[in-house]
């Protein structure tokens, strides 16, 4: 399908989301659309695929002028849309989440369904039970499925947003394979994205957005320093790896076991100390998510113990944690770290040590505008959190955390976001670490991972590997280890001791 | 615009004149109801009274206001709204339930220039218990204990099982009473017309806790009289003011089972269930409210309390008879006959309050041969022997 | 700005244009002269200071109801045990009088412990509902629902049983206090009390700050936006669950026992009076917004008070008023939606 977006405009309040874009599309091709987050690719995406009405503009399909009013318009007209949080509705199971959306009688035909389930999940290696209720699946899982769902609604169009966040490298390999043989079947692939090396490696063609605006168009050969220079209007340098010299242990973990809904963890032992970072690597519901809350004291363990600083904080609640110093920041930002409804001040008030009954409104207001600055969020000290972009919503979580901390643990810190945030967030937590403190981590991404951590932890099918300097691991040694190979070795070690 | 605006005015005034109109007859009386005005029950039997008033009362205007509790009008208290009926020119108002008898008192002492008819009390009974001076204040009851007693017969002559049951409200005296007054019908025509063992008639009182299904509070008197029925008890006397006794016997009667039942309060309460319906014992409040209201409108008002019974010649004459019985058409011949024998032998002065009467604990309350007086009766403080269930609510 | 604050009174009014466009349809259909119901009800509401002064009566404990929900709503949850909880202040406020009365105490002595008795009741009732959901993960709905149902039961148990009158048990309720102990009002022959408008105002304008200016009520918003964000931001949510649930218990507990001290001086069957449910219709209609609602709450007392003309006047059935309030509720809360789906379709990123 041709598609020819004219003159694309849509203000939100007083911020001019998109500005005359105007893009053309051929059939069976890969389009990348490139920008930092809040260079208005999402609300381009939500425009074509009916979720947002624009100000003004046309989208022609196929040389037709198309009517898309609402996401149902969008679906007739065969688009689909993968979002960046994935819209299913948790309480159902796999298989009835699949079914949503497709037309057909008052009986669905399940049998059917639950076939070509099977199918596309093993075109494209995911594992995933149809059985499963989806409230189980993490958030890379999620995606997964709601790939296949459009896919077996017959869509002529693929919007994709941030589809590689989230999901593993050998899956995302996978998809990728997957995305070109559709797109040499006769699909249109829209492919959102700020990471620079898949669109590189994957589209046809390269449209890169910037506060609004269109502000160039590539094709392969991509020059990188030319598209992050289009992206950023400047460029950007990565920091130094420094490292940290370890300090006293801060976090103990002493064989602890744990349980989750569908994988229980046994013996991790860890020292952690001050100042260092540790990654968890591993695929999406490894038990890097359960680990990581059990630190923060959200889960209690089977057995083995915590300690905080000699303190046994074994079966403490997680207040009890966040009095000794430690924070928590969820991957799942608005449902579990921010509240909608609520300003940026009202946060910072929340966050901060109540003092006195009354709030303080020329104190907040002061101290929103200074933690503002501080994070370089952008935002307004009375603008509602929802209205944020996720890479603000996530310095906007660092913003909120109070000093001093001797450990932050955080679920995916980078995820979703632009090359820029990314540095910075690090920045601030690298920050964090200079002063003490110990960060512990979860990312898919194999390369944050890398650059950031002091040791590893890897976890594979609810198995943990011993703390792995960083230096002593590659890309690929990761990959292999996260794919449950090389195990052999960890084995033999714990065998001997 | 100038078409609109006198479109407007004729609404206005015609508002305006509705409102006014209330004030221009010269004998204006109210009437507070505790249920709607056509709830063929204790408010209907009260609100036809009132029609009956105006027709037999030239010159008098009647307005009213129903549903006066505190669930359906939140926060408003009747004497309050007895106050909007006098806003509107009401110099008498009768308060028809028990529920409002506090605030009638709070009302009738805060206008000593309102005449108050209050039904069913005993406030200004100067033989009753809790006697007050209220000098504008008139009690007026309808001697029910003749219906239930003629109820009574009509359930002991149709019973196949022997087994009567009594749906009662909550125990109080008034109930214990009107309870204990269809046993002592009922036992009266099982021995002395069927001349048969006092000991094979089985009578059981149920309370299920207020006057109506409060679910989840009260029993549900749907499911009481289905248990009745299901355990062998072919009549239910209801003394409650809903028709569930009624409705319920239609369910079972229409599944070939022979069953029965008695409504009360309101003389049409039998249509609720012809099939079933053996008669109804009403109140007929209309003679007693037109010579009350005859009295204040010709300055002869005194405080008294009144306790009207049937006119023994015809007690279903509307014009004369403060209590009746209503036939229904299911009647049997046998029973119709004792029932007519049975009004026969009271308008000849045959008194069941007589002694020996014994109360449910064995003690007893009226010796061989002493007749009742209007304070025993009517502060029963338990139920009679022979009478199975409960004598205070649980 | 689309959200802005003029589309907002636009979909708010419109949705009370509907509602009386409705409740007119319903009058013509009943051929009732609507014009005439709507004057008599104002009439009846507003036509004189006598009139008014019942209105305040009903606005005082249905303001009351009004101010405690609105905190619950604030924390997420739907109190409908309120009902029981207004039921219970009353039982304790009645239990506090026939402990104290004729002991020679002070009566306005007394008549202050009742009040306090009474909030002491409600929050009794209210933290058992809170314990039930807390601790037995009972919904605050069910809960509520059985425990206004226990209410009142044991209400009829009282006035029928251990605290029945001398002589016959009676609807009318317990035997009315001796006058010294009815909350003094404004003249002898007025119903209305200063005091308790006194407690009304106060617990409004509290409510209003507790919301709109502490600590406390930024953290209950927190809990009722989101539980999960406000415990990792390091909220001890159901502690301020049971807390909002304890001052709500208090507010109804106080309605209840302004029930049995200024308005019926006696416990009765029906003491709720249905506060509890009209309150959490005030409640949705401002949407949970403190500010609004001592007036709505006035309009729907002087709906209650004023419809009380229907019957004597037109001969119309007064449950009018109530399909007045349900429509507005209703019709504002579609408003709503329709305003928000609007808002969503013009734009969110």
């Amino acid at each position: 399908m041709l598609i020819e977006l004219r003159n694309i405009s849509k203000t939100f309040d007083t911020v001019q989301a998109n500005s005359g874009i105007s893009l053309v599309v051929p059939p069976a091709s890969i389009q990348g659309i490139l920008g930092e987050n809040g260079a208005g690719k999402s609300t381009l995406m939500k425009i074509f695929s009916g979720f947002t009405l624009p100000d003004s503009g046309d989208i022609l399909l196929d040389g037709e002028r198309a009517v898309i009013h609402s996401p149902a318009d969008a679906i007739r007209h065969g688009i689909g849309m993968l979002h960046q949080d994935p819209l299913d509705f948790p309480p159902m199971r796999l298989l009835d989440d699949f079914l949503l959306g497709r037309e057909g009688g008052l009986f669905p035909d399940r049998r059917g369904a639950a076939r070509a389930f099977r199918e596309l999940a093993e075109r494209f290696g995911f594992v995933l039970d149809p059985e499963a209720w989806v409230d189980s699946l993490t958030v890379g899982e999620r995606q997964q499925l709601e790939i296949m769902r459009l896919l077996w609604i017959g869509s002529h169009v693929l919007i994709l947003d941030e589809p590689t966040t989230g999901i593993s490298l050998p899956q995302k390999e996978k998809l990728f394979a997957t995305l070109k043989s559709l797109a040499s079947d006769g699909m249109t692939i829209l492919f959102v994205s700020h990471k620079l090396e898949d669109v590189e490696f994957l589209c046809d063609s390269v449209a890169i957005l910037r506060q609004g605006r269109l502000v160039g168009t590539a094709k392969p050969p991509y020059l990188t320093k030319d598209l992050v220079g289009m992206m950023f209007g400047r460029e950007i340098a990565f920091p130094e790896r420094k490292k940290s010299p370890p300090g006293a242990s801060v976090l103990s973990v002493n064989g602890v076991s744990l349980e989750g809904a569908r994988i229980r963890i046994r013996g991790v032992n860890i020292q952690v100390r001050a100042g260092e970072v540790i990654g968890l690597a591993g695929m999406e519901g490894s038990g890097q998510s359960i680990f990581l809350g059990a630190c923060a004291g959200l889960t209690r363990p089977v057995s083995g113990a915590f300690c905080l600083d000699e303190r046994d904080m074994t079966g403490r609640s997680h207040h009890d944690f966040k009095r000794e110093g430690v924070a928590y920041l969820p991957a799942a930002r608005l449902e579990r770290g921010l509240v909608p409804g609520l300003s940026l001040s009202e946060h910072f008030v929340l966050s901060e040590k109540k003092k006195g009954f009354f709030i303080d409104r020329r104190r907040a207001k002061k101290l929103s505008q200074d933690r503002i600055a501080a994070y370089n969020i952008k935002g307004e000290p009375d603008s509602p959190i929802e209205s944020l972009s996720g890479g603000n919503q996530q310095r906007m979580l660092l913003a909120l955390l109070r000093d001093p901390l001797s450990l932050v643990l955080v679920e995916h810190p980078t995820r979703g976001l632009d090359i820029e945030s990314t540095v910075y967030i690090w920045g601030k937590l690298k920050e964090r670490c200079a002063g003490g403190t110990s960060i512990v981590f979860i990312s898919s991404d194999l390369d944050e991972i890398l650059q950031y951590s002091d040791r590893v932890l890897v976890f594979f099918a609810g198995r943990v590997s011993p703390p792995i300097k960083a230096e002593e691991l590659s890309v690929e040694s990761l990959g292999l280890l996260i794919g449950g190979k090389g195990w052999e070795d960890f084995e033999r070690g714990e065998a001997d001791a | 615009m100038r078409k609109i605006n006198r479109f407007i005015l004729v609404l206005f005034l015609a508002a305006v004149s509705t409102v006014a109109f209330g004030q221009s007859s010269n004998f204006t009386f109210g009437l507070l109801m505790v249920g709607p005005y056509n709830d063929h029950g204790w408010s209907q039997a009260n609100y036809d009274a009132t029609q009956y008033v105006v027709a037999k009362t030239p010159g008098t205007q009647m307005i009213y206001l129903d549903k006066v509790n505190p669930a359906d009008r939140p926060g408003t208290t009747a004497s309050q709204l007895a106050e909007s009926l006098v806003a509107k020119g009401a110099k008498l108002v009768i308060f028809s339930s028990d529920d409002m008898s506090d605030e009638a008192v709070k009302f009738a002492q805060a206008h000593p220039d309102i005449f108050v008819i209050m039904s069913s009390g005993d406030q200004v009974w100067k033989d009753g218990k809790n006697a007050k001076n209220i000098p504008n204040m008139v009690n007026i009851m309808g001697r029910m204990e003749y219906g239930k007693m003629i109820a009574g017969v009509a359930a002991a002559i149709t019973t196949q099982t022997g087994q009567i049951a009594y749906l009662g409200p909550l125990a109080n005296d008034e109930t214990r009473r009107l309870a204990s007054s269809v046993y002592l019908g009922a036992k009266y025509a099982w021995t002395k017309y069927l001349n048969r063992d006092i000991s094979k008639l089985k009578f059981k009182v149920t309370w299920i806790g207020y006057w109506f299904n409060i679910p989840g509070v009260t029993s549900d008197p749907t499911q009481v009289a289905d248990d009745f029925f299901n355990s062998g008890y072919d009549v239910v006397v209801s003394g409650i003011d809903t028709t569930e006794a009624v409705t319920e016997a239609v369910k079972y009667a229409a599944q070939g089972k022979r069953v029965w039942a008695i409504p009360y309060d309101y003389v049409d309460a039998i249509k609720e269930g012809n099939a079933v319906s053996l008669g109804v014992p009403y109140f007929n409040w209309g003679p007693a409210y037109v010579s009350a209201i005859k009295s204040a409108m010709t300055g002869k008002w005194t405080s008294h309390f009144e306790w009207n019974g049937p006119d023994w010649k015809n007690i279903n004459n509307p014009d004369t008879s403060a209590v009746g019985f209503n036939r229904g058409s299911v009647l049997s011949k046998p029973a119709a006959a004792g029932v007519d024998k049975f009004i026969a032998e009271l308008s000849k002065g045959l008194n069941l309050w007589k002694g020996p009467i014994v109360l449910q604990d064995g003690t007893t309350y009226l010796k061989d041969g002493v007749a009742a007086t209007d304070q025993q009766i009517w502060y029963l403080p338990q139920l009679l022997q022979g009478i199975e269930g409960q004598s205070v609510s649980k | 700005m689309r959200d802005s604050r003029g589309m907002r009174a636009f979909f708010q009014v419109g949705g009370i244009v509907f509602a009386l466009a409705l409740t007119t349809v319903v009058l013509v259909a009943s051929k009732a002269p609507p014009f005439a119901a709507y004057l008599n009800i104002a009439l009846g509401a507003f036509g004189s200071w006598e009139v008014f002064s019942n209105v305040l009566v009903s606005w005082v404990p249905l303001l009351l109801a009004t101010s405690g929900l609105l905190l619950t709503f604030t924390v997420g949850l739907w109190n409908i045990g309120i009902e029981g909880q207004i039921t219970f202040g009353a039982i304790f406020a009645t239990w506090a009088m026939r402990s104290l009365q004729g002991g020679g105490t002070d009566p306005a002595f007394v008549i202050m412990l009742s009040i306090l008795a009474g909030a002491l009741g409600g929050i009794l009732w209210a933290m058992l509902a809170g314990a039930l959901k807390t601790f037995g993960g009972v919904n605050e709905i069910f809960g509520g629902l059985g425990l206004n149902f226990v209410a009142t039961a044991v209400n009829l148990w009282l006035i029928f049983g251990p605290w029945k009158r001398p002589g016959i048990a009676s609807m009318s309720g317990t035997v009315p206090f001796d006058k010294a102990l009815w909350l003094p009002t404004l003249t002898a022959q007025s119903r209305l009390s200063p005091s308790s408008i006194a407690i009304a105002v106060a617990g409004i304008v509290l409510v209003y700050v507790l919301i709109s200016g502490t600590h406390f009520g930024l953290r209950l918003k927190a809990v009722g936006r989101n539980p999960r964000a406000a415990y990792l931001l390091g909220i001890p949510t159901w502690q301020y669950m049971m807390t909002s649930f304890a001052i709500c218990g208090a507010f109804a507990g106080l309605a209840g026992a302004i029930q049995v001290t200024a308005v019926y001086h006696r416990l009765i069957p029906s003491i709720s009076s249905g506060y509890g449910y009209l309150g959490m219709m005030v409640a949705m209609l401002v949407n949970y917004r403190a500010a609004l609602a001592a007036p709505v709450a006035l309009f729907f007392a002087a709906l209650n008070v004023g419809s009380i003309q229907l019957p004597i006047v037109l001969k119309l059935d007064s449950s009018l008023a109530g399909v007045l309030q349900g429509t507005l509720v209703l019709f504002v809360l579609l408003a709503q939606g329709a305003r928000e789906f609007f808002a969503r379709k013009g734009g969110k990123r």
